[in-house]
């Protein structure tokens, strides 16, 4: 695994802006940076990113299997009580799942350590499986880079099958909120897949959908809502004022509820509980059993942050490092600290993705600071052996 | 090779990713004004014409577009044509919707199998008379008899109903603001 520096496509903003990727600068700095790449082996992939994903999978799978049936469990993990049967059937039907991100602390040698799984709302999908993707084939058509390179990502492909495997039978609605280029571009990505299977699709800010008075979620055409994807958190759902229509609603939701476990910080300690000494996980407890940690160095999380927000990182009782966030009041859980590898003096985590439980691609987001935020860089990557 | 062999995003605007034309494949569907006119079209039985037009006048009922004022519903379909739906709103009043022209179903194919098309209801807005159209608003055809169509308008429509309230989601990202995007 390296970082190397290359030139940039001298096209790359006009393509951007005609692909609507319009979130690669943030605040006027780069979120999309092609002046460098990662290079990795195609070793390095398959045994230490594609297989460990695939059996923590199977491991989060387990977890899920024990937290549903676990009342003190699913009240650690902050789900309101009046859910907990919601979110056991949506695991008892085996309600299918389209898509999640792993994110790994890994430098080429040793075991990758999984921070954390966004296993809800993942975001940078756009730039991982369709950006970065374009990337590549120009990249090598320009010369930029040799003409004998792939890429860990086929993302869209397994996308497309996802969505066909689904079996809709009507209007496939897609939400995102009211305010974010981000979210709405990824959203409509996700349509284009979602068309591609030949699933007919419709988009709607999740401010907008209505209730009619058998409960029933409403577009803005007053058309049932039968099948939504959201790109909005589970945990937000259910305390929003609609919440508590869900259950009876009959819609079917991507990501099913009981994803809802799993993008919880709170399957760290789990895992590490029922796995303990895992080549791929990290010592993690509750706050409450913090003391257990065998280590003067540990990353202290909300059990519901996103993007870094509202995590610290603490040595010897100091915190050295810390990002404000929102997040907190539903408890907070420690892991071991196992820095980011740093590279040319960028901090870099490894987004390992899934779709419908496969793992198929990957994305790199890399910082000036140890903690990766919304705002870190998202860097390409290739194989070359 | 660990990557996508092809992506195209006609959505985006991206014609440059394009590698393959793909066409939304056409089906074979049964399309007619009336029970009789079915029952007279070549290789048609009149007991399929029959439950294909009470199926359709079920999945009227369920998915026809729905309004609480008739003047609203003429604006779209036309003076006469709109009747009132057995529905209710929720404080009592009527619910209207437009009067079914029509309905379309499966065709039997030459190797003896039947289309696969969701038996449904057709109309014919003010604006477009000329053109069926689904419950959904999209276009189906402009004439009668066994044809083909595209087979994004075969599914079946979506059920229609009078919204109460609106903005029950997304209050807990306010409280969260800050954030350019709510994913993670």
């Amino acid at each position: 695994m390296y970082r190397i520096a290359i030139e940039e496509r001298s096209n790359w903003q006009q393509l951007a802006k005609e692909v609507g990727f319009q979130f690669h600068t943030i605040d006027g700095d780069k979120y999309w940076d092609e002046s460098a790449c990662y290079r990795f082996t195609m070793d390095q992939i398959e045994n230490h990113i594609e297989d460990p994903s695939a059996e923590l999978e199977q491991m989060c799978f387990e977890v899920v299997d024990r937290v549903v049936q676990d009342e003190q469990l699913l009240k650690k993990f902050a789900i309101p009580e009046t859910y907990h049967d919601y979110v056991r059937q949506s695991w008892l039907n085996r309600e299918k799942n389209l898509y999640g991100r792993m994110d790994f602390s890994y430098d080429g040698t040793g075991p990758a350590k999984l921070l954390e799984y966004n296993a809800d709302t993942p975001t940078s999908l756009y730039e991982s499986a369709a950006f970065q993707w374009v990337w590549l084939e120009q990249a090598m058509e320009q010369g930029l880079i040799p003409p004998d390179c792939d890429q860990y990502n086929a993302i869209h492909e397994h996308l497309v099958d996802a969505f066909d495997n689904m079996n809709f039978t009507g209007t496939l609605h897609m939400a995102a909120c009211q305010g974010s280029l981000e979210d709405e571009g990824t959203v409509l990505y996700m349509e284009e897949c979602a068309t591609q299977a030949h699933v007919q699709t419709h988009f709607i800010h999740m401010e907008e959908i209505g209730i009619d008075a058998q409960g029933r979620l409403t577009d803005l055409q007053d058309n049932v809502i039968t099948d939504l994807f959201k790109l909005y958190p589970w945990e937000w759902m259910m305390r929003d004022e609609f919440g508590e229509a869900m259950p009876e609603s009959g819609v079917t939701f991507i990501e099913p509820a009981w994803k809802t476990i799993l993008s919880n910080k709170a399957i760290l300690p789990v895992l590490w509980d029922m796995f303990e000494g895992h080549p791929n996980l990290l010592p993690s407890y509750f706050m409450e059993e913090a003391h257990k940690l065998d280590s003067n160095a540990y990353v202290k999380k909300p059990i519901y942050s996103r993007e870094g927000a509202g995590v610290s990182i603490i040595k010897n009782g100091k915190t050295i490092e810390e990002v404000k966030g929102p997040y907190g009041e539903e408890g907070h859980i420690v892991q071991a600290l196992h820095p980011l590898p740093t590279f040319d003096g960028n901090h870099t985590v490894i987004g390992s993705w899934l779709v419908a439980s496969q793992p198929c691609g990957m994305g790199i987001r890399e910082d000036v600071s140890a903690i990766t935020k919304d705002t870190s860089r998202f860097v390409p990557h290739v194989i070359r052996d | 090779m660990k990557r996508s062999k092809s992506l195209k995003l006609a959505l985006m605007g991206a014609t440059i990713f394009t590698m393959t034309a793909c066409d939304q494949p056409d089906e074979t569907a049964s399309i007619f004004e009336s029970v009789d006119e079915c029952a007279k079209f070549e290789g048609q039985d009149l007991d399929q014409c029959r439950q294909g037009w009470e199926k359709a006048e079920q999945e009227h009922i369920r998915t026809a577009p729905k309004y609480t004022s008739i003047a609203d519903c003429q604006a779209d379909f036309g003076p006469e044509q709109c009747e009132q739906a057995p529905q209710q709103t929720t404080s009592g009043g009527s619910v209207f919707m437009p009067m079914m022209m029509g309905y379309m179903m499966g065709s039997m194919l030459s190797n003896g199998t039947r289309s696969n098309v969701a038996t449904q209801p057709l109309y014919r807005t003010k604006d477009d008379p000329g053109t069926f159209r689904n419950a959904d608003n999209q276009k189906v055809s402009t004439k009668t008899g066994v044809q083909t169509v595209s087979r994004t308008v075969t599914q079946s429509p979506t059920t229609k109903t009078s919204t109460i309230r609106r903005g029950g989601f997304g209050k807990t990202a306010m409280r969260s603001s800050g954030f350019r995007s709510f994913g993670g």
